[in-house]
């Protein structure tokens, strides 16, 4: 007892006396969306080295980067769903994009590799709306001429966890499909009327990967580096495009920035040849009065060092970087909103 | 009649024959039962242990305890989460401990059968099966929103919350073990109330207490959910309490899910650290406790 007293003892002053000088670092800290994470943990590696900010950022679901911008228990919240207007004025919040990113759809069936399979967001609709049931549906196999689609049932795979994801799919069925529009609609954690429930990105693609005939959607990132098979999707011009980069980009550039209040642009379903019809952007919540002014000005810091110089390292995570014009009418409202 | 009456001794001892067969039997088919049950439990127990040796081993390296956390592929280790856990723990015990030994105290010396007493037990009763989550909002309402941040010390707060009832509870148990003859023995000598406790009691119940304290440690080492609301996490190395702290249950429930390798094979050590952590704390609470009976 007494050695565990006084270990105890010993190891605490030795924390107390190092704590200074952690403080020397100029620390920033930022919970929300988990889809950003890797990217912004990235970013935050190569800022600390080129301009001494340290970023914390907590991936805990932008449902709780909303909540605890509002509670001011963090230097800045973050959001896959841009935050309700009323909700950023009570707060006294400002809005702005960080990066862009794309959810595609991941299949699994046997025979059927990587981007062979040919999607419309009606028949993904659907098939979540549990009308389309057999792989071998008329309809799939009129747009899947080359491929013999087995005879086995759709196993639909939904986010059952709140989530930015979940929003920016349902935003995509909603804008095609005024039927799912009207019946299920667009938010983080819809009512699902077919299939079975996965808790995030990595249960979703767990899930489909298990179930034969299984169907989901998650990030990009994590098609990416579990290797999954994704299918390719027609966008609103009629093409149908694979889920590329270069396609991403595409549907990025086509957004009505200018037209968006606090920046909550629509990228979902937008104008061009090449465009993947389901990208979206995230989003940082920023006090405009900080109790400490210089975190927020940290954080901006950042935020514009990431916009100079942080495209390389989304563009290896596959995220897209905002256009140029965007990022200066982001700097503008700093200027213009936030003390420091 | 007198037939029957011939027959009656070697009948009996026919029937206390196949009774007894068909008791043994019965008995034999429990124990059986019960060996599988222990099979099933003991199989699940090494599976988990196999399981996170078979994929967190091949992990283990000197960078996961000479670097902090990194993104991914960028070959980070799990320093400031081993730092982060070790400080929250050790802090959350040692604020957590007196007060639970106090409190125990009291319990067992000063309100036994008192109204009073009964409702401390049960409130520390029910404070110690209340789910852990909970415990992480109380402190994210009382020390997080008020101070306006996520905090290494809000954390050990929690885990401090968490130990207080164990602690109560081990203390009043092996208090109570303590014969009344002792406590007699010390007052007949003159000792007043305090230092027959002190001196007497505690000496005599020293082993149990520290079990206890072992034993609440291994618990809250593990803790994810008070953390979540509490100390929130660190990607960066900082030791600082006014700052939030990485820890390893929390790295953990990140990592395991994320889409990077790198990252789900870190979570599989940090892992593998923790059991074995708990599961070394457990042995020596065992240790210590059969060195006293």
């Amino acid at each position: 007892m007494n050695f565990i007293t006084k270990a105890l003892a010993v190891t605490l002053a030795g924390f107390t006396l190092a704590a200074p000088a952690a403080l020397r670092a100029q620390q920033i800290t930022g919970a929300g969306a988990t889809f950003p994470a890797p990217v912004y943990a990235k970013w935050g590696e190569a800022a600390k080295a080129a301009i001494g900010i340290e970023l914390n950022y907590q991936a805990i679901g932008s449902g709780g980067g909303q909540n605890q911008i509002l509670n001011r228990t963090v230097d800045f919240g973050a959001s896959d769903a841009p935050m309700d207007p009323a909700k950023l004025t009570s707060g006294n919040l400002l809005q702005f994009p960080a990066v862009m990113g794309a959810v595609v759809p991941i299949v699994n069936l046997p025979g059927i590799a990587a981007d062979q399979l040919k999607l419309t967001g009606e028949i993904l609709a659907d098939i979540y709306a549990g009308t389309i049931t057999k792989w071998n549906d008329p309809k799939l196999v009129e747009l899947n001429h080359g491929l013999t689609l087995p005879n086995i049932a759709i196993a639909p795979v939904y986010r059952a966890d709140g989530s930015g994801t979940t929003f920016v799919f349902t935003s995509y069925l909603s804008a095609v499909s005024p039927e799912w529009k009207s019946k299920v609609g667009a938010s983080t954690s819809v009512k699902w009327a077919a299939g079975n429930g996965a808790k995030g990105n990595d249960g979703v693609a767990a899930t489909v990967r298990q179930v034969r005939g299984g169907i989901g959607y998650v990030e990009n990132a994590y098609a990416t580096q579990n290797k999954l098979t994704t299918a390719q999707l027609r966008n609103k011009s009629g093409a149908f495009v694979k889920p590329t980069l270069e396609a991403f980009a595409a549907a990025a550039a086509n957004g009505d920035w200018k037209n968006a209040p606090n920046f909550a642009v629509d990228l979902i379903d937008t104008q061009g040849a090449t465009s993947w019809p389901i990208v979206s952007a995230t989003f940082i919540l920023l006090p405009k009065d900080a109790k400490d002014p210089a975190r927020s000005a940290n954080v901006m810091k950042f935020f514009d060092w990431a916009y100079k110089n942080g495209g390389k390292i989304a563009a290896d995570l596959e995220y897209i970087a905002l256009p140029e014009a965007v990022q200066n009418a982001v700097r503008a409202a700093w200027a213009a909103n936030v003390k420091s | 009649m007198s037939a029957t009456l011939a027959a009656g001794p070697a009948r009996d001892a026919r029937v206390a024959d196949q009774l007894s067969r068909r008791r043994r039997r019965a008995s034999n088919m429990v124990k059986l039962l019960c060996l599988v049950a222990t099979g099933i439990g003991l199989a699940f127990l090494a599976l988990i242990l196999a399981t996170l040796l078979w994929l967190g081993v091949s992990g283990l390296s000197l960078t996961v305890f000479t670097r902090p956390t990194l993104p991914p592929g960028s070959g980070g280790g799990l320093l400031n989460a081993i730092v982060g856990s070790l400080i929250q723990t050790a802090l959350g015990t040692a604020i957590g401990t007196p007060i639970g030994l106090m409190v125990g105290t009291y319990l067992s010396e000063y309100a036994r059968g008192s109204t009073l007493g009964n409702v401390v037990r049960f409130v520390s009763d029910v404070l110690l099966s209340a789910p852990s989550i909970l415990i992480g909002l109380f402190v994210y309402e009382v020390a997080v929103q008020p101070m306006g941040g996520f905090t290494g010390l809000a954390g050990s707060l929690a885990l401090a919350v968490i130990v207080i009832p164990i602690v109560v509870r081990t203390t009043e148990d092996m208090l109570a073990l303590i014969p009344v003859s002792l406590r007699e023995a010390a007052v007949a000598l003159g000792a007043p109330k305090w230092k027959s406790i002190v001196f007497v009691c505690y000496r005599a119940a020293l082993d149990g207490i520290a079990t206890g304290v072992l034993l609440a440690i291994a618990r809250v080492a593990g803790e994810t959910a008070p953390l979540l609301f509490t100390s929130l996490g660190n990607l960066n190395w900082s030791v600082s309490l006014g700052q939030p702290m990485a820890s390893l249950p929390v790295t953990i429930y990140q990592y395991a899910g994320s889409a990077f390798d790198d990252w789900v094979q870190l979570a599989w050590v940090g892992a593998l650290l923790i059991t074995f952590g708990v599961l070394a704390l457990n042995i020596v609470a065992r240790v210590v406790l059969r060195k006293r009976t």
